[in-house]
């Protein structure tokens, strides 16, 4: 093939293949029997649609990092705010009163994280609380045990008791202010999910957009 | 326990350690490491590295949070982290502000536009 147009035509029946990797057996038999001039059409069509793709995600990507920004003042913001109200506890209860010495020797855990998928097997994390259940679970099953085993029998615990809050580590009587530093951190916790969701989303768009990058320059490099 | 979900991790100074474990992250057993570091004076990088590295190869753990300044330390360990589940978190510490251009996932971001691609 010496000629510019049968160089062309060769280009094109490059890159087809690697295009019709992800189209359907049909599909390929009908796109194969296509004139030049209408493979060079869907070639370029093929781009547009690539090219609209990649600029939703960026955009998407562009949302997501102005998001991520805005969540990360706030974690650092509560965060400081936690510190100083853990200084002011300090100084209330004393200096070495709120720190590792208080640390118990055995620590359960009251807040997780759910990673829940979806359909583009992306992962967003959910705070969950484990206290969150236990209430509503145990009322109803002993005012259940009572009735039927009469007031005598006393109901066995089937629930085990819910994670100690972490605040008794410090004493009985806590300063006010080791309270709100507990909220502060709280809050902080629900901002590090929703960062930790958010940069996973944004690792997603990264290599989305590379993936569709590549595939542009391949379809560019043989329509040209 | 499967169905209860991951625990969050945090490796830092004494005030943000104990602040994190007031909002009830910590887990302390005889079964299992901690999921946390207090990182004091005398805390060597390798100590803290692998901690780290034991962290992130623990498939109960989902959030990792570090203090920046303590993440510069292990940084390579950071950056050689591409796996979105322990997700790290870089968070500021009281003598070090956070800054935006030291953190792992803003500097792929802002990586991933060189001049070519926006031609």
């Amino acid at each position: 093939m010496e000629t510019p147009f049968g160089a062309g035509l060769a280009n094109i029946l490059v890159v087809l293949p690697a295009r019709l990797a992800v189209i359907g057996q049909p599909e390929r038999r009908r796109l194969l029997s296509l004139s030049v001039t209408e493979k060079r059409l869907w070639l370029a069509m093929a781009g547009q649609d690539l090219r609209k793709e990649l600029d939703s995600l960026l955009l998407q990507l562009l949302r997501d990092l102005e998001e991520l920004e805005a969540k990360r003042v706030a974690l650092n913001t509560r965060v400081e705010e936690g510190w100083l109200l853990l200084a002011k506890a300090r100084y209330v209860m004393g200096t070495k009163s709120v720190g590792p010495l208080q640390y118990p020797s055995c620590m359960e855990p009251r807040v997780f994280v759910r990673a829940s998928e979806n359909q583009d097997t992306m992962q967003t994390f959910r705070l969950v609380r484990a206290d969150a259940q236990t209430p509503e679970e145990v009322e109803p099953r002993e005012a259940a045990l009572r009735r039927r085993k009469g007031p005598n029998k006393s109901p066995e615990p089937e629930l085990s008791a819910a994670p100690q809050d972490p605040l008794n580590w410090f004493g009985i009587l806590v300063s006010h202010s080791l309270r709100q530093a507990q909220a502060s951190f709280q809050d902080a916790l629900q901002l590090a999910a929703d960062i930790a969701s958010l940069q996973i989303h944004i690792d997603w768009c990264q290599n989305q957009s590379q993936g569709l990058r590549e595939k542009l320059r391949q379809l560019d490099s043989g329509a040209a | 326990m499967a169905g209860r979900g991951k625990l969050i991790a945090v490796i830092g100074d004494e005030d943000t350690v104990t602040g994190f474990l007031l909002g009830g992250i910590g887990e302390l057993n005889k079964n299992r490491h901690p999921n946390f570091l207090v990182v004091e004076k005398d805390t060597t990088i390798n100590e803290i590295e692998d901690t780290f590295r034991q962290l992130l190869n623990r498939d109960d753990i989902g959030i990792v949070l570090i203090n920046q300044y303590i993440a510069e330390m292990v940084r390579h360990a950071l950056d050689a982290h591409q796996r979105s589940i322990p997700a790290v978190l870089e968070i500021p510490s009281k003598d070090h502000p956070y800054d935006a251009a030291k953190d792992s996932i803003l500097r792929r971001a802002k990586g991933m536009f060189t001049a070519e691609d926006l031609r």
